[in-house]
């Protein structure tokens, strides 16, 4: 069973639960547009915006729950099963590419390849500092959870 | 008893329709981790860590690759779930 220790104020974890709730829409938009999609058959065309929207925007729906119904200090998520966890790095994945798509979109790309949780600090606004903050908090989740998955990996 | 000789068969003049080959394809993106990525086609492709792995580096290396060809049904679940994974798969055929 997986198993995710967060070190977050029951305030903070509220807070994030929030924005995720109203990043959900966000990402489920965000899916939709980035996908190439099929352009011969528009039956189909639908079926398939509405898959990547309903599912993006179930994703985050899930981590938001899961952040908020976090229990304890620190605050742990437990995550039922393996299918809970693969849902959550979905989750962590449309987060993170909504935003960078939105808040941090004017912030460079190498700015943000560090995996290590090291943000740069200078030239950023409040609220690009904020984002790269989650973005490089919800990577690291990301790599604890599939460590905790597949250890060998 | 004669021996008939069997009736020549016309050659068709239209050779049978080659099945296109679809492929597909996903490219690099700044956003999602190596290891992230190399779970998904683990658990998409159903291909083991290292074959995963290889995948993932040829299409860092050269900004995407070819994951999977084959038939164009197989092809649209694969690109649709890579999809729904949020990394950049798109289809493409020689047809």
């Amino acid at each position: 069973m997986a198993e995710i220790r967060l070190s977050m104020t029951p305030e903070a974890r509220t807070v994030l639960g929030d924005l995720l709730r109203l990043a959900a829409p966000a990402a489920a938009r965000g899916a939709v547009n980035r996908a190439r999609l099929p352009e011969d058959d528009p039956e189909m065309r639908a079926a398939w915006k509405a898959s990547l929207a309903d599912s993006a925007a179930g994703e985050c729906a899930f981590l938001a729950g899961a952040l908020s119904g976090a229990k304890g200090n620190p605050a742990v998520v437990v995550l039922p099963d393996d299918e809970a966890a693969w849902t959550m790095l979905r989750a962590l994945s449309a987060v993170r590419l909504t935003l960078r798509e939105t808040v941090l979109a004017g912030v460079p790309d190498e700015a943000l390849e560090s995996e290590d949780g090291a943000t740069p600090a200078s030239g950023l606004t409040a609220e690009e500092g904020h984002a790269l903050a989650c973005y490089d908090c919800f990577g690291l989740l990301q790599l604890a959870l599939l460590r905790q998955l597949d250890p060998a990996a | 008893m004669p021996k008939t000789k069997a009736k020549p068969q016309p050659e068709s003049a239209v050779a049978p329709a080659r099945e296109p080959v679809w492929r597909v394809v996903v490219a690099n993106d700044p956003v999602n981790t190596m290891p992230y990525v190399v779970a998904c086609f683990v658990r998409v492709l159903q291909v083991d860590t290292a074959e995963a792995r290889r995948l993932m580096l040829d299409i860092h290396r050269n900004g995407k690759g070819v994951v999977w060809s084959g038939a164009r049904e197989r092809a649209e679940v694969l690109v649709l779930q890579l999809q729904q994974w949020h990394l950049r798969a798109t289809l493409e055929s020689d047809g």
